[in-house]
């Protein structure tokens, strides 16, 4: 009887806030890293892992990564441009042209991966090192994102985003986790969500308001780094794009330039980088959310930049 | 530090026709990931209707042509005879019309000797297993010259499209009695 | 004798510890046999060279001439056996002049054998010897490090399990021709079907008392490609090119003079080797 009492007799305004339980989550940004992985009985599962994937100084490694690439990503005046290749290689083996290395984030982003002209709301993660770990652990960001809009009612900071995921790499560090990541995003006043867009019910509205970050960039990798900035290129490549890069981006960029540069800077590492290659992905991330700009064969596009800039005169058709 | 047969990059293969032998290249020159040069070409010419293609190291490759270059010029001089195609060691791809039997003849050498006579094709370079592939697939007996240049020419564009370290264009020769036709293709530049 | 030159030996050990892999030597993941019947014997050998896990070449020859009645059948490392053989022919030609005899098969053995020793298994060589002399029929086994074997029938290569399973259940001691080269042919189908590393066709070599030497070559074809029901062939203007240069017979004249000669296939064969009886 007494436990039919207890059960009934709690005070009337106890649903009126959150639970201790509720408290607790909310307060505590991140859960802890409850991933356990098991780890091959050998005395130093890194050095071990190392020696069965680097295939560089072991070509007949048993494991072959997906490694080459080129990403690239630039803040400018109309907001972020997001470019990268297509190819995965193993080895020297060019195992697919087609590969999609920029991945949306966060839940209300993850909208079809198809040309619309509609900005879709959300973060973008690019993809560089091995495949699985940066596919891997941008999902297991995107699950904290939409946590984290599920908890606190409005989407996430690209800074707080890259920030799990900095922790992340850096708490995984010697482990032999390979990936170097950008994520860009733009966090306006409008990604305050309305509440009948949470699912949950809200008990009060009103927020302390957080300033606009605006279009934020940040290059996260597997050592545990995380940087700002307003350029970066990421990959096998990388020092092609910057060489393009450098040379022709300004702040002030219109959006037509600027698409065309990334486009421009992805291609030239293509060209003269063996582990890039296949389909230009091409990303513009607006105030309103990120748009896509095709995902193009760079071969087609090549011959065009050639023929009609007289840009790759390196490429003849003497005999 | 690679392999030395992987360090430049580089593809060749040669496919017997009717009355007729092709002979055909990628253009690569790279530094393991980086290209240094799309033009590049692997074949070389020692006599009408003989030619050679070589892969692997690219200082070995002028090294070998070189070399083969000066041993043809003096067996020129000595024998008062041009050479016809039939092996000689340490060169990868021998594609030819034999001058005293007018027959088409290729062979392919391991790096230390071992010869490969085939009546179809030899292949070699990094996309050799590629062009295993295509070959196989693609290669039939007493293709005329026009269809012997479209097979061979798709065979290796199709390899060097799934290797990393060759392409950028390619070369091919198609050579008859008494007619060899060269031909730059227009190959994907990444 | 040649010698070799083991500088670039060490060097390739050297890279080799640092990590440079070794080159892919042609290697011939090969079944090999040899059996002695009544009057000669007879050895055989599959077609299949590999390099790694990719097959090579489909129809390779790996029965190699010695003498006219001495022949060897050889599995290992390709360049090895080719050359290590035609060598040992060279010097047995030499050694049969000199003498003034026909040359007999434990000579070649022992040059063999001793070539082989003295390069410690470095040279990849293993060999069934076989040939008839004026002591009578000889089946002998090299191995790369230089020892030897005489037996009534003996298998090598890495399809040599499969194949002395058919020499143990089925090898009588009183065979026939036709018998020895049944047996030999269906020890190296076991190989071929059995062993990864071997495959293709059957080649086999029948060495008999005052007969002259027969080399079968593709004796047996039990893998035969199935025919394409349908063609590959490209419409023409399927390649794209962008540049071309025709080298024609006639501008070839203005460099070079060009005879055309017959086309008789045995212009370029060797003459007969005369050896006093």
């Amino acid at each position: 009887m007494d436990k039919i009492v207890a059960q009934y007799s709690r005070p009337s305004h106890q649903n009126e806030f959150y639970s201790e339980q509720e408290q607790q989550d909310l307060t505590e940004t991140l859960p802890p890293l409850s991933l356990k992985f098991a780890l091959p009985p050998v005395a130093n599962p890194s050095a071990f892992l190392r020696a069965m994937t680097d295939d560089h100084s072991n070509p007949s490694c048993p494991i072959k990564l997906a490694h080459g690439t080129t990403t690239l990503a630039f803040r400018f005046q109309g907001g972020i441009i997001v470019c990268t290749d297509s190819r995965a290689t193993a080895g020297n083996w060019i195992a697919s042209q087609t590969v999609k290395k920029v991945i949306p984030v966060s839940r209300l982003s993850r909208g079809e991966d198809k040309p619309s002209n509609e900005p879709t709301p959300g973060l973008l993660g690019t993809m560089a090192g091995g495949a699985a770990d940066c596919q891997y652990w941008l999902r297991y960001l995107s699950q904290q994102c939409t946590l984290h809009e599920i908890r606190h009612k409005r989407r996430i900071t690209v800074a707080a985003a890259s920030k799990i995921l900095a922790n992340l790499t850096y708490s995984y560090k010697g482990y032999g986790l390979s990936m170097g990541t950008m994520l860009a995003g733009v966090r306006t006043t409008a990604s305050f969500l309305p509440s009948n867009q949470v699912g949950l019910e809200l008990t009060s509205t009103a927020f302390i308001g957080n300033p606009q970050e605006g279009p934020a960039l940040y290059y996260i990798d597997s050592d545990g780094t995380r940087l700002p900035g307003n350029l970066f290129c990421v990959g096998s490549g990388q020092t092609f794009a910057y060489g393009v890069l450098d040379a022709n981006y300004r702040y002030d960029l219109t959006e037509e330039e600027a698409l065309a540069l990334g486009r421009r800077a992805i291609l030239a590492a293509m060209h003269r980088d063996a582990y890039s290659g296949g389909f230009i992905n091409l990303y513009h991330v607006k105030e309103e959310g990120w748009v896509h700009h095709g995902f193009d064969d760079m071969n087609p596009i090549f011959w065009k930049t050639k023929l009609e800039s007289g840009e790759f005169s390196n490429v003849t058709s003497e005999l | 530090m690679g392999s030395p047969f992987d360090i430049n990059g580089g593809a060749c293969v040669a496919m017997v026709g009717k009355d007729c032998v092709a002979i055909a290249c990628d253009l690569r020159l790279g530094m393991q990931a980086l290209t240094i040069s799309n033009n590049f070409p692997k074949i070389f010419n020692y006599a009408p209707s003989t030619y050679l293609g070589l892969t692997g190291l690219a200082t070995d490759v002028n090294t070998v042509s070189d070399l083969f270059r000066y041993k043809v010029n003096m067996y020129r001089l000595r024998e008062e005879r041009h050479i016809s195609p039939r092996p000689w060691p340490t060169c990868p791809v021998l594609a030819g019309i034999n001058q005293t039997t007018g027959k088409p003849f290729i062979c392919g050498f391991d790096s230390i000797g071992c010869i490969d006579f085939a009546k179809d094709f030899i292949v070699s370079g990094t996309a050799s297993d590629q062009l295993f592939g295509t070959c196989e697939g693609l290669w039939e007996p007493d293709l005329g010259p026009e269809d012997l240049f479209e097979t061979i020419s798709q065979a290796l564009l199709s390899a060097v499209d799934r290797d990393a370290l060759s392409g950028w264009g390619a070369q091919v020769y198609i050579i008859e009695k008494d007619k060899v036709t060269q031909r730059l293709l227009k190959g994907r530049q990444d | 004798m040649p010698g070799f030159d083991f500088s670039n030996y060490n060097r390739n050990a050297a890279l080799h510890a640092r990590g440079v892999p070794l080159p892919k030597a042609t290697s011939t993941g090969t079944t090999i046999v040899g059996c002695i019947y009544d009057n000669g014997v007879v050895i055989a050998a599959d077609t299949r060279a590999t390099s790694g896990p990719i097959v090579a070449d489909k129809n390779c020859e790996k029965l190699h001439y010695i003498a006219p009645k001495i022949w060897c059948a050889g599995a290992g490392t390709a360049a090895d056996t080719e050359f290590t053989t035609a060598l040992i022919s060279s010097n047995v030609e030499l050694h049969s002049l000199s003498t003034g005899r026909d040359p007999r098969v434990i000579t070649c053995m022992t040059m063999l054998k001793q070539h082989l020793f003295r390069y410690q298994g470095h040279i990849g060589a293993y060999l069934v010897v076989a040939g008839v002399d004026p002591t009578g029929v000889g089946l002998y086994t090299v191995h790369a490090h230089g020892s030897t074997d005489k037996l009534p029938y003996v298998t090598m290569g890495s399809g040599s399990l499969a194949a002395m399973s058919v020499f143990e259940s089925m090898w009588q001691p009183d065979l026939n021709k036709e018998g020895a080269i049944a047996l030999c042919s269906e020890a190296i189908k076991a190989g071929i079907f059995n062993d990864l590393g071997s495959g293709s066709n059957v080649d086999v070599c029948v060495i008999e008392k005052d007969k002259p030497t027969q080399l079968l070559r593709n004796y047996e074809k039990p893998n035969e490609r199935g025919e394409k029901e349908r063609n590959y062939r490209f419409p023409r203007g399927t390649t794209a090119w962008l540049n071309q240069k025709v080298i024609s017979k006639e501008d070839m004249k203005k460099y070079v003079t060009i005879e055309t000669l017959s086309g008789d296939d045995n212009l370029a064969a060797g003459e007969k080797m005369e050896v006093d009886v």
